[in-house]
């Protein structure tokens, strides 16, 4: 389901002396299907956009469309649930959302809270719970047994077992050590290729948002100031500069090489073995032929 | 050198029908030492870490605090003194309203005199470089800021080990880089002892000497460089390698000549140089 914005302002606190501007005029396309990455600095309005999405937030002015719903400024709130059924939202650290005395109970709540009944719910749960790669033999156990990256799975499970079309992901990695990270993300790549799930994830890793998206939207001051694919956005590193986001470290390094021997600049790349390859390519054939 | 911290034969359980979380654990750090311990989530860093300000009492064994045995309960609150702690969340730490009022809170609970408090508060603030926000509200600062107030807290205090516990695992990136300068300006600088526990080895590369963990375990023990040179090893209990070192073994297995580990980016950076000149 495709989702879009028009002319979208959001206003923190309307008429107070504590009134911010999070969200100035945004427009924007994410196509159904698409991997977006959405990147920007702290309190640069990214949070605020994806909160948009399923109506947790409404528009000052301005709407949202999220395939036949819409949520406009001047308009009463539509029916939520629906929405919320059709968009999932991992938030950060979902882990501390657990509360069941079961894993499998704690999953089985989002698809009943959504009226499933309990025996569809509990297919559900055990086959989202396959997904996410939890052994059977843990679902009986309480969840709060589990290590940090089962427990985001656990979470993440409870979301996929509502069926959702679209997935927004607020940092969903963040204090994972690096296999956790690695499971996490290869999941959602999983999910993404395997049921054409529509995935928007806010990130502050630069590499990931580069290797995992077909799309890449840069939020700064409240706006969207690029929405490209990831090696058009990477290009651009001296606007990133400027509103002080990094570069993927693949790009990183070859910028200091690059400058070290005195060659132009390097198409994007992203993984550790094309850069292996750009660094051989310039050792051996100068500049001419990177 | 003086062994600020000895721990023996040290082992840990959270309950009786539960496995160990440590092991047998025996190391010592030196006075001005960097210290990193490293493990995956779940290898019983943090257990470690709470063993060495005696939050938990040894099961098995011994952990020493500058002479100090943590079991001790007459010494108890010499060994606390003597040990800050950074943790994870930069939202849970905070009691003042300010910064200023946070930074007081611990000297105030340690029954510091007024007048010292005083003169120790810009001069904490000032190391972290947070000075100018000693009127702000700490929900206003970014996660790094609040951390490097953390920090100032323990300053204050003048302890002789600092121990950081996943304290950049919650930044963002402009955060973190800002969290290991402070943290290496601490060393280096004002040479205080430094336990960084992480699973970030880009952190670790920094360290003077690094332990890694592994179910309860010290499996290996070495320096930065001599631990970088088995990747397949650290992959294999869930770590990730700092860029520079993966590039750089990937250059070697695609014919590059490489000798040196390079361990940062700017060293892998002058080696290819080198290497070009010479072509």
């Amino acid at each position: 389901m495709d989702i879009t914005f028009e002319h979208v302002t959001h206003v923190y606190n309307p008429r107070t002396p504590f009134e911010r501007l999070a969200l100035d005029d945004v427009n924007l396309f994410i196509p159904s299907g698409s991997y977006t990455s959405i990147i920007g600095h702290t309190g640069s309005g990214k949070s605020t956009l994806v909160q948009h999405i399923n109506g947790l937030l409404k528009p000052s002015k301005g709407r949202v469309t999220a395939g036949k719903i819409t949520i406009d400024a001047n308009e009463k709130k539509p029916n939520l649930k629906a929405l919320r059924e059709k968009v999932g939202f991992v938030f950060q650290y979902p882990e501390h959302q657990l509360f069941e005395e079961t894993i499998i109970k704690d999953v089985c709540f989002g698809p009943m809270n959504f009226g499933v009944p309990a025996a569809e719910a509990t297919t559900r749960a055990e086959e989202s719970l396959r997904l996410v790669g939890l052994p059977s033999s843990y679902w009986h156990r309480s969840p709060f047994d589990l290590s940090g990256g089962q427990m985001r799975r656990v979470a993440i499970a409870g979301v996929l077992a509502v069926h959702p079309e679209v997935i927004i992901l607020d940092e969903p990695t963040a204090g994972l050590d690096p296999q956790g990270k690695r499971e996490i993300l290869h999941l959602f790549d999983k999910l993404h290729k395997n049921f054409n799930l529509t995935l928007i994830m806010v990130t502050h890793n630069m590499g990931d948002a580069a290797l995992y998206s077909d799309q890449v939207i840069v939020m700064a001051g409240g706006r969207p100031v690029m929405a490209d694919k990831p090696e058009k956005v990477f290009a651009r590193e001296e606007e990133l500069r400027k509103i002080g986001l990094d570069v993927p470290e693949t790009m990183m390094f070859l910028d200091k090489l690059t400058a070290k021997f005195g060659a132009g600049q390097i198409s994007p790349v992203f993984t550790i073995q094309e850069t292996a390859d750009t660094v051989i390519r310039l050792l051996n054939g100068g500049l001419e032929n990177v | 050198m003086v062994r600020i911290i000895e721990v023996g034969g040290l082992s840990y359980r959270y309950n009786e029908d539960q496995p160990w979380v440590l092991r047998d654990l025996s190391f010592s750090v030196n006075k001005g030492e960097w210290l990193a311990i490293i493990g995956h989530n779940g290898s019983g860093k943090s257990t470690l870490a709470k063993c060495l300000n005696g939050l938990i009492l040894p099961q098995k064994g011994t952990v020493h605090i500058g002479g100090f045995d943590t079991k001790n309960e007459k010494t108890i609150w010499d060994v606390r003194r003597m040990v800050g702690m950074v943790f994870q969340n930069p939202d849970n730490q905070f009691v003042g309203a300010t910064v200023r009022d946070d930074v007081a809170f611990g000297m105030e609970n340690n029954g510091i005199p007024r007048e010292e408090m005083i003169r120790r508060l810009p001069e904490a603030l000032r190391f972290v470089k947070m000075e100018q926000f000693a009127g702000s509200e700490p929900h206003r600062l970014s996660g790094g800021q609040k951390q490097r107030v953390a920090i100032a807290g323990i300053i204050a205090l003048q302890p002789l080990i600092v121990i950081l516990d996943e304290a950049t695992s919650m930044l963002d990136p402009e955060g973190r880089r800002d969290m290991i300068r402070t943290m290496r300006y601490l060393n280096r600088e004002r040479r205080l002892t430094v336990l960084s526990i992480t699973h970030d080895l880009s952190e670790a590369v920094y360290a003077d000497r690094m332990i890694v963990m592994n179910q309860g375990e010290i499996v290996r023990e070495g320096t930065p460089r001599d631990i970088f040179q088995s990747p397949e090893f650290l992959e294999k209990i869930g770590l990730d390698l700092p860029f520079a070192v993966k590039l750089g073994h990937v250059l070697y297995e695609k014919g590059v000549p490489l000798t040196d580990a390079a361990l940062s980016q700017e060293e892998l950076v002058n080696e290819l140089w080198t290497l070009r000149s010479n072509m």
